[in-house]
């Protein structure tokens, strides 16, 4: 198994689509950077608005807390979409090019091959958004330095530039379980779908519907509450004033068993499916 | 000549008048409060407005006599347009007149009420009524109707019965819901449809503690 897993990591980092990922994801953040330098302080003109009637202020908002905040945001669609791409390529590249077949004839069982790569998938979400909160906070602090931090959720909540980095920390780390949500659902349709094509469109659709769905009441106790949708958005929690620890504890916990479930879905499929013909 | 004498006469009427129009115990005041060269204070500030979740702040104050109140502070603050000038600059600067409204109470005891009417036109604001502790010679509470920005009520509590100024004092104010687009909104922020289509201002607070460390008469 510790073999089937550093190889799974050898293939992973020797392919040439993880680093086309990660410079994606520093090519993301230096825009959203860009774009916050020339047109945040309008934006926040704007949301300001009627407290300048009422109030002088004191202090930059434009700052690296808001700026990695907005970087955060790329949880949404951004970084799943790319993480969706490169953990599915992982298993389709290996159907396409015939190496699952010779990796098949070897005396490797079969769902400790597909659960290395699912161990993998996971530890390089974990990377993965590790590396995005680190470039986040060195270009957003060097660049625009510390301050207050302010979100619009339900009202305009103001927090303390030690208590942002705080709670853009925490952001980060449970957001990177929803990440691993759809690293893991990604690797399960590769498993079903074999084809890259059929896999990152029908992956995009997912990420998409999942977005989509994501505002939707359905006015029902458990749709509404334990639906893979509703939890996705747990690290947005973080930005409420008050930090809803129970709710984020609750969710993570189903989100972690959604997790775990669709791990065993793919292990199920993958270990009956005929990867030969 | 008679012309002349009637001229300088009604002018003379009218000066008397308008003098005989500023209330004493708001002169008294003012001469107290002129007696202010300057002041420091550091200023703790609480925010309350329903759509607006912020920290208390802490700030410094910085007065000079005939100048507008300073403010400095490292963090991100929201410092009140009006309310903040505790030395009454703003009510006293201009020429103005009072009017007699009488008394009204408040926390059971009684202070007189008179309306400060500015006489001069460039004043930013149109009336004013205040309330007077006369046993100490104090301002406990004044509205202000601006001619650009609305109305605010401050209300100014004191520590001593000889203190000048107030130990700390409560601004409140109308101010309109925050209307973002909703491309700028987070996605898990929740519309109240009701609040949303109320054009009806909200009424704002802001408290001010004040822990002077410099008055100089």
């Amino acid at each position: 198994m510790k073999n089937l897993i550093l190889a799974e990591v050898y293939k992973l980092f020797k392919q040439g689509k993880t680093y086309y990922a990660l410079g994606a994801i520093f090519l993301i953040e230096i825009i959203i950077l860009f774009s916050a330098y020339s047109q945040g302080q309008g934006i926040l003109d704007m949301v300001l608005d009627n407290l300048k009637q009422s109030f002088h202020f004191e202090g930059n908002l434009l700052n690296g807390n808001l700026l990695s905040y907005l970087i955060l945001n790329t949880l949404w669609f951004h970084l799943p979409l790319i993480l969706i791409v490169l953990i599915s390529g992982n298993l389709t590249s290996e159907y396409k090019d015939k190496t699952l077949l010779s990796v098949m004839l070897q005396p490797v069982s079969k769902w400790k091959f597909i659960l290395s790569k699912y161990i993998v998938a996971i530890v390089f979400t974990f990377l993965i958004v590790l590396f995005l909160a680190l470039t986040t906070f060195i270009l957003a602090y060097s660049f625009f330095g510390y301050g207050d931090l302010i979100v619009y959720l339900d009202g305009l909540n103001f927090f303390e530039s030690s208590d942002a980095f705080k709670r853009i920390l925490w952001a980060f780390s449970f957001g990177a379980i929803s990440m691993i949500f759809f690293s893991v659902v990604s690797l399960t349709l590769a498993i079903i779908l074999e084809e890259s094509t059929k896999t990152w469109i029908t992956g995009a659709f997912f990420l998409i519907v999942s977005n989509l769905l994501i505002k939707v009441n359905f006015k029902n106790y458990f749709l509404d509450n334990w639906l893979y949708v509703k939890l996705n958005d747990t690290w947005q929690y973080f930005f409420h004033f008050s930090i809803p620890w129970n709710k984020i504890y609750v969710n993570t916990f189903i989100l972690s068993l959604y997790i775990i479930l669709t791990v065993i879905i793919g292990i199920i499929i993958f270990t009956k499916k005929d990867v030969g013909k | 000549m008679t012309i002349r004498l009637l001229i300088c006469f009604y002018f003379y009427g009218i000066c008397f008048l308008n003098a005989q129009n500023i209330d004493k115990d708001i002169l008294k005041i003012q001469q107290r409060m002129d007696t202010i060269e300057s002041f420091s204070a550091h200023v703790k500030l609480e925010v309350d407005i329903s759509f607006v979740n912020i920290p208390v702040k802490h700030a410094r104050i910085e007065y000079a006599k005939n100048e507008e109140t300073k403010v400095f502070s490292e963090d991100f603050v929201l410092v009140p347009k009006k309310g903040l000038d505790v030395s009454l600059y703003h009510l006293f600067k201009n020429p103005f007149i009072t009017v007699d409204r009488g008394s009204e109470i408040r926390n059971n005891k009684p202070y007189k009420a008179l309306n400060i009417i500015p006489t001069n036109k460039k004043t930013d604001f149109s009336i004013a009524t205040v309330l007077i502790d006369t046993s100490t010679n104090r301002i406990i509470e004044y509205e202000v109707n601006t001619k650009k920005d609305g109305s605010y009520v401050v209300v100014m509590n004191y520590n001593d019965g000889k203190d000048l100024l107030p130990s700390d004092i409560e601004v409140q104010f109308e101010i309109e819901r925050v209307r973002i687009p909703l491309k700028y909104m987070g996605k898990d922020a929740q519309i109240d449809k009701d609040t949303y289509k109320s054009d009806e201002p909200k009424t704002g607070k802001i408290y001010l503690y004040f822990n002077y460390t410099k008055i100089i008469y």
